[in-house]
Parts: C-alpha cells; structure tokens; sequence
C-alpha cells in the first residue's frame, strides 16, 4: 500500500508502520508475531491540564470546570442505543480507556475479531451522546471514583507535591476534579470539549499485535466520519504563567497510614521543548537519578542499613512539554531527614563528581530495560502514544538513550537539582 | 500453543521449561511450596527478604545490585503468596535475552545470582548475618503494619481472616508482627536449612534455550542435597450449615468498603466449577455484569464493584466502595443479583459473553512470561493436567443448567463494612 511510512529499530528488532488520513488522523502499527493478544489504543491529545482553550469556531478563551476531561472520558461509553461495554462483551474483548494530565485514551484489547472490535472503537469515539439526565447520573459515580482516590495515599502524597511544586500551572490539579467542581458540569460544556478535542488531527490511533495493518487501516478510512470538518486547526490552549519557584517548601496531611509516606519533588525550569529533545532529558534525568539514588548506590546502602527507608524508596523524572519534574518516594518514619540527606548526597557529589562507571553501569540497565519493555503490548502501545504526542516517536528511544555521553549526564546534574527548587509532601498517621 | 516440559529431577523437586521463541527477555522462577502454618508464616516471609541482603559472593545488596546493573538491568525479586492453604516463597530473576544485548552468557549468569541468593547466604556463626536479620526484622514489622494502607484491599484480607477465623486459609501472608521477637539470626537459619529439605521445589524457566542444556545447568547450579518432601494437603472447601456472620469496623476513611465472602462449596476439581467460573462473570465479572450494571450504572452507589473467585479455597469475595450511608442500601441490592442468579434470571447472551471473557483470558496467558510460569505452578498444586485448549473446551461446554446448579450452591458467610470513625 502507498502512503506507508515505516521506521525500523535494528537492535530491538521492532519497527513502525504510519499511515496519515486525509482529515489528518495518524494510524500507527507495530507487528507483534506470535502473540495472541492483540491491542489498539485510540487516543486525544486532550488530557487535565487542557483546562483554558478557545472552543471549535469561538475566538474567546473559556475556562471549563476542573476534571472536565476525565468526566468525557466516562460518557463516551454511552450511546443513545445503551452502553458500549456490551457491544464489546459480545466480541469477547475487553475495553477500557483513562485520562491522563495530557492525554484521553480508549483501549481494548481482544483475541478475536480484531477487526470488528477496532471499527467498534473507532466508531464508539466518534459518536458522543450527553444528555442532562445522563450527565447527572454520572456525578454520582465519578463522586465515588474521587473519594476512592482520597483514601489512597500513594495518590494523595503525590498530588499533594505537585500542589508543592506549581503555583499556576494546571498540573497541580486532580485528573478527576472534585466532587464540587464536576457538579458544575453540564452537557453543553462537554459537547465544546468534544468537538475542540476529539477532531482526528488531533488524535492518533496505535495497533499492536498479530494483524494485517492494510485491511486495519481500510477499517478505519471507512468508519472515520465524513461529516466533520476536514480543515486541520491549531488548537490554541492556554496555560497561565508558571513561575521558576516552588510554591510551597513543605506539605503535610494526615491519612489511616501505618507509616510516613512522602514525596520530594524537584521542580525543572529547563522547559518549553518536545521532540527527541525531551526524550533525551527525560532520559537523561532518569539515568542520573538512578547514579544519585538507585539500588546501586552507596547513598541507598547506607539510608537502607540505617533503617531511614527501606525497599519502597524510589525516583523518576516526569517529562512533558509544559512542566517537568523529579520525584524521590518512599516511606519513612522521618521524612524531613530523608529530604536533608537527599539533599545532603546532591551537595557532596556536585563536589566530589559523578562517577563514569556507575554511568556505564546504568545505562546497561535502562537498555535491558527498554529492551525487556517491548514483551508488553500494554506497554508499547501507552507509551508510543504518549511518544507520538511529544513529537517524537518511541522506537527513537533506544537510539538517544546509547548515544547519551556522561558529559551530558554531568550537566544535566548542573542545573536540575538545587537547594531550593524541591519540595516536600509527606503523609503522617492519624 | 506453550511448548512445556516437565521432570522430576530429585525428591520433590521439578523443572519445568516452557520453550518460546517469541519473547526478548528469559524468567527464571524458583518456588519453595510448604503447607500453610501460623508458626512458620512469618519466618517463611523472613527468609527471603535476608537472602536477597547478601551472599558469600556478593556480600552485600549492593554487590547484588550492581551485579545485575551489568547484566543489563536483570530484575531478581522476590516474594511470598498464599496458594490456598499453601505457602509459597518464590525467587526470580528476569533479564533480556543474549541475542538482544552483546553479553555471552547472559542465562549462566543469571542462574549464578540465583544460586547464590538462594544457596550461597552470607553466614555468621551458625546464623544468618546479625545485621541483616534485625534491619529486615524491622521492615517486615512495617510491612505488616501498612497492611491498613491499602484499604480496599484491607477490607479484603479482614473479610477473609473473619470469614475462615478457624482454618489455616485466615492466616496473613506476610506473617505477624508479635512472633517477630522470638525470631534469631540461628533460629531463622535453621528453619531455612529445614524448608530447603522439606519444601516442595518447582523451578520454572520460560526462555528460548534447549531443554537439555538448561536441565544440565540447573542440575549443576543447585545442590538438592538431603531432600525429604512434605506432603501438601487439600484445602476442606464445603461446608454445611453456614451461618451469616455481619463484621463492622472503624477507621478514619473517606469512603466505606465493603466485602461479602461467599463459600461456593464446589471444589476445582468438581465438574460444575467451570459453571461456577462463568456464573461468577456474569454476576461481577465486567462492566456487563449484574453487579456492575445495577449497583454503580442504574443506582450510582459504586465507581468500582466486582466479584471475584478463589480457586483453591473455594470462595467468592464481592467487593465496592460506597457511600457511609448507602450500606443497607448497596448490600439489598447486591444479595437481590446474587439470588436473581440462583433462580437463573440471566440471559444465553450473558453466558456467551462471559465465556468468551473468560476464554479471552486463557488464551492470552501465553502472552507473558510471569503470567506463563504462574500459570504452570497453578496447575501443579491442583494436580490439574488440563493443557489451554482443554481448558477452554470445559468453559464452552458450561450450560445455563450447570450455572443456575453452581450458583445455587453458594453461601452467604459474611458481610464485612469498614466505616468511617
């Protein structure tokens, strides 16, 4: 078939196959051989932080109430025949989807029938039907969903930190909202979100598995609407000015908890790129953060013999266009002498320098990794959408992560961890 | 369909290959399967969180670490679960495979790190290292205590510890904090030296090497020296007469849980658990089913409600987060679906639907390699021989007739609701 473009990984021995539709839809695929299981994910580049924008055809900005994104997400199931979950029962596959800070997705997975199942969720996705009285009796289940989450204090000490680390930016607020905030919800609200969001310029949908990419793209190309305007726009979303600082240096609340939980986050200002650039920091950050804290430090040895943390202590770097940051987790029963440690081991070793072969090392490491990542569909096809909406694509990874030189990993020490730019959240028992 | 090869190759000792081409990484997995014992439970969960502390070669965790940082990110873990009545400790180690990381004998090396864990501990006097054996002491304790953390799953375990108070099947995985005091560094190693004689070994290797080699290795690597194998007893699973039970606890939480455990009365080995298995979908198995549709879709009382089966023990646990006030409310409502499945009020729909669910997953266990290994032992301990297209033929010979038989063996034994303080 014409209009295929493929990119090949030699050493991973994966490649990917796109194909653009004419509305600007991008329909990616990865063969998976052997594997019964088959999995496509559909997704908008829509998520919570998309709380500002100036609706389809408006010219002003509106605000819509928080958690907005989540509760369209929950409604898409319902069509005016009923709910979607049955259709896809008769297939034998299993649906579902989630809503992230930047991204809303609609997954199944199936054995069988694969391609009635993806026309399915194609057309499912295209296809809202909000009325008032279903619009409210979703608020009583979401309600749930939210203090399900407010009894989960992994959730909790998290959202809290991000709370600690941002002033403005809308990633400091729940995914979900709060159970006052989604009350003001109505479906006129929705419809606007839906139509600025869900145009196929701005989505993409993923394929992995055992199947025939030609016959799911001719699936697709006749079950993608007609009637929508093919015009491709920019959408112009509006985040309010986040400043370099934190907001808070420490946060504490009390939950049912046996022992402290916290979070240390460290805030980055080195922001507003995408791209195979902020694959390469993000790559960077993670690889360093495992040289500073990972099982394989003597700063991890000796906080674990001294009883301070113990095997839930851990550390990522989350990064996205807008915002970024580190997080250092765990439990502890004294979380602020965790930080000053923390803090301490970052101070001596901007002294005393990075050590080249614990950078050979990990880099190993982050390689088996990603190699042994690619056994998972669930992974693979989450983690090539959240690729493709950075503009840039996963099977870059592994290319970028082996040409990472320890000069790099030395200045990116430099700048992203200072004394002041972190924060504390800590959960304590009640 | 899974290639697996099984041997005995020593007393109570098996190996089983799963031979796979279609994977880039290899699992390893060590299990030791002793009976479940209130005395031993705690020492059981002990043992390996020590051994992964420090060997004779690699002294200490960081040595391990750093280890398996050069074998490019190999992860070795361990843990313990309750299999039925039965405990199992197990020790795997994961890693990529030698054809995708330039690295000779990458398998070798691997099983080399899980020998020494396993059969190589750092000693000191007759005992496990001092050290080791008091900082692993107080992160079990912790361990044990953040059993609350997860409250959806607390409700869960104390459904189960009230609901089975009189058998082994109540006892917590992770052990109990009060016999932590009476645990030595040589106490601890002498129950060790005991499981290594008595437990139960199954070792299973999902990866793309020839069974021959790989049997030669594990022989070479493993000193099964003095085995005597305990037996493993089955689980009494019916019961006559169960009388209702209402459990209510306090805590301060922002939603209540609630959990009804049901004995089913129908063993695995029983012609009607497949019927079982398919009526338990339909009652609460997806977002089609009784539970869900009627409890969070019609009444909004529930973000998550579902049913779930036990195999070995033969129960069935109902859980949902509810609203405080909404208990008599939620529980009316379910024990309605429970019974409109005793008198078979479910459609030939239903029972396509869910057999296909069910089917789905059987058929996508071979899609992962832990799923695969578990998959395997789960076999074994039921002494089930079934291989996946067997399994799937008795999901699709299930009637409406056997279901409505099925369910209407199931009992009510009891109600558990944690509310707030």
């Amino acid at each position: 078939m014409d209009n295929i473009s493929t990119i090949k990984n030699e050493n991973l021995k994966e490649e990917s196959f796109l194909h653009v539709l004419e509305n600007g839809l991008k329909v990616y695929f990865v063969p998976k051989k052997g594997f019964t299981k088959k999995y496509a994910v559909f997704a908008t580049n829509y998520g919570s932080n998309d709380n500002v924008f100036v609706p389809i055809g408006e010219k002003d900005p509106i605000t819509v109430p928080e958690g907005i994104a989540h509760f369209l997400e929950h409604k898409l199931f319902e069509e005016k025949e009923g709910n979607i979950f049955n259709r896809f029962s008769e297939l034998g596959s299993y649906v579902n989807a989630y809503t992230n800070f930047n991204q809303t997705a609609y997954l199944f997975s199936c054995t069988d029938k694969f391609y009635e199942n993806l026309e399915l969720l194609v057309s499912f996705v295209q296809s809202p039907y909000f009325t008032d009285e279903n619009v409210n009796k979703e608020k009583g289940i979401i309600a749930q969903e939210i203090k399900m989450y407010e009894d989960n204090p992994s959730w909790k000490v998290f959202f809290n930190c991000l709370r600690g680390m941002y002033q403005n930016h809308p990633v400091r607020i729940d995914i979900a909202g709060t159970v006052d905030s989604i009350s003001h919800i109505d479906k006129e609200t929705l419809y606007k979100c839906y139509n600025t969001f869900y145009h196929p310029s701005n989505m993409a949908l993923f394929i992995v598995g055992d199947i025939n990419f030609e016959k799911a793209i001719k699936i697709v190309d006749d079950t993608i609407k007609r009637d929508r305007n093919n015009d491709i726009q920019e959408i112009d979303r509006q985040y309010p000015i986040e400043p370099k600082e934190i907001n808070d240096r420490y946060i504490e609340e009390n939950l049912s908890v046996s022992t402290p939980l916290f979070n240390i986050g460290f805030k980055d200002y080195d922001i507003g790129y995408d791209g195979d650039k902020l694959v390469k920091k993000e790559i960077m950050t993670n690889l360093l953060l495992d040289m500073l804290f990972g099982a394989g430090t003597k700063f991890y040895e000796e906080m674990y013999e001294s009883g301070i943390i113990n095997n839930s202590f851990g550390a990522q770097f989350i990064a996205s266009k807008t915002y970024s940051h580190s997080i250092i987790g765990g439990q502890s029963d004294n979380p602020k002498e965790v930080a000053k440690k923390i803090i301490e081991n970052i101070t001596n070793l901007k002294e005393k320098g990075l050590d080249e072969e614990d950078f050979i090392r990990i880099k190993n490491k982050m390689i088996g990794h990603h190699i042994m990542n690619f056994d998972s569909l669930e992974y693979i096809a989450n983690s090539f959408i959240k690729y493709t909406f950075n503009n840039t694509t996963l099977l870059n990874y592994l290319n970028i992560l082996k040409d990472i030189k320890f000069e790099d990993i030395e200045n990116r020490f430099k700048t992203h961890f200072t004394k002041d730019n972190y924060t504390l959240s800590v959960i304590k028992p009640n | 369909m899974l290639n697996r090869t099984r041997e005995k190759i020593n007393d109570g000792v098996y190996l089983n290959v799963i031979n796979t081409d279609k994977f880039k990484t290899e699992l390893i997995s060590f299990y030791l399967i002793l009976p479940l014992d209130k005395n031993e439970v705690t020492s059981n969960t002990l043992v390996p969180l020590i051994l992964k502390r420090g060997t004779k070669k690699y002294k200490t965790s960081l040595d391990i670490e750093r280890r398996l940082e050069e074998l490019y990110g190999s992860d070795m873990s361990v843990s313990v679960a309750k299999k039925g009545e039965k405990h199992a400790i197990r020790f795997s180690i994961e890693g990529p495979l030698e054809d995708f990381v330039s690295s000779d004998e990458i398998l070798k090396n691997k099983l080399e790190v899980l020998k020494e864990v396993i059969y190589n501990p750092l000693l000191e006097g007759d005992g496990f290292n001092k050290n080791y054996v008091t900082q692993e002491e107080k992160n079990l304790k912790d361990r044990i205590s953040s059993r609350i953390n997860d409250k959806k799953q607390h409700a869960v375990t104390r459904c189960i510890e009230e609901m089975c108070k009189d058998e082994a099947y109540s006892i917590y995985k992770f052990g109990y904090i009060e016999d932590l005091d009476n645990i030595t560094s040589t106490s601890l190693y002498k129950h060790y030296l005991d499981i290594l004689k008595k437990a139960r070994i199954e070792i299973s290797i999902v990866s793309n090497v020839d069974n021959n080699m790989i049997k030669e290795m594990i022989k070479g690597f493993f000193p099964f020296n003095e085995r005597k194998s305990l037996t493993l007893k089955r689980e009494k699973v019916v019961f006559e007469n169960i009388e209702e039970k209402i459990v209510q606890e306090e805590m301060n939480i922002n939603q209540g849980k609630l959990t009804l455990g049901y004995r089913t009365n129908i063993p695995y080995e029983d012609e009607l658990y497949s019927a079982f298995l398919v009526g338990n979908y339909i009652l609460g198995g997806g977002p089609d089913s009784k539970l869900f549709i009627n409890v969070r879709e019609k009444e909004s009382l529930a973000y998550y409600i579902y049913s779930k089966a036990y195999k070995y023990k033969s129960l069935m646990l109902i859980s949902a987060g509810i609203e405080f006030d909404k208990y008599e409310n939620a529980l009316r409502i379910i024990k309605e679906q429970v019974l409109s499945m005793k008198r078979g009020e479910f459609e030939e729909k239903n029972i396509e639907q869910s057999k296909r669910a069910i089917i789905t997953s059987i058929k996508t266990v071979g899609d992962d390699t832990f799923s695969i290994s578990e998959f395997y032992l789960s076999k074994v301990l039921s002494g089930d021989d079934k291989d996946i297209d067997e399994l799937i033929d008795s999901i699709n010979k299930v009637n409406k007739e056997d279901i409505i038989a099925a369910m209407n063996k199931i009992m009510l034994d009891t109600v558990y609701f944690l509310k707030n303080q």
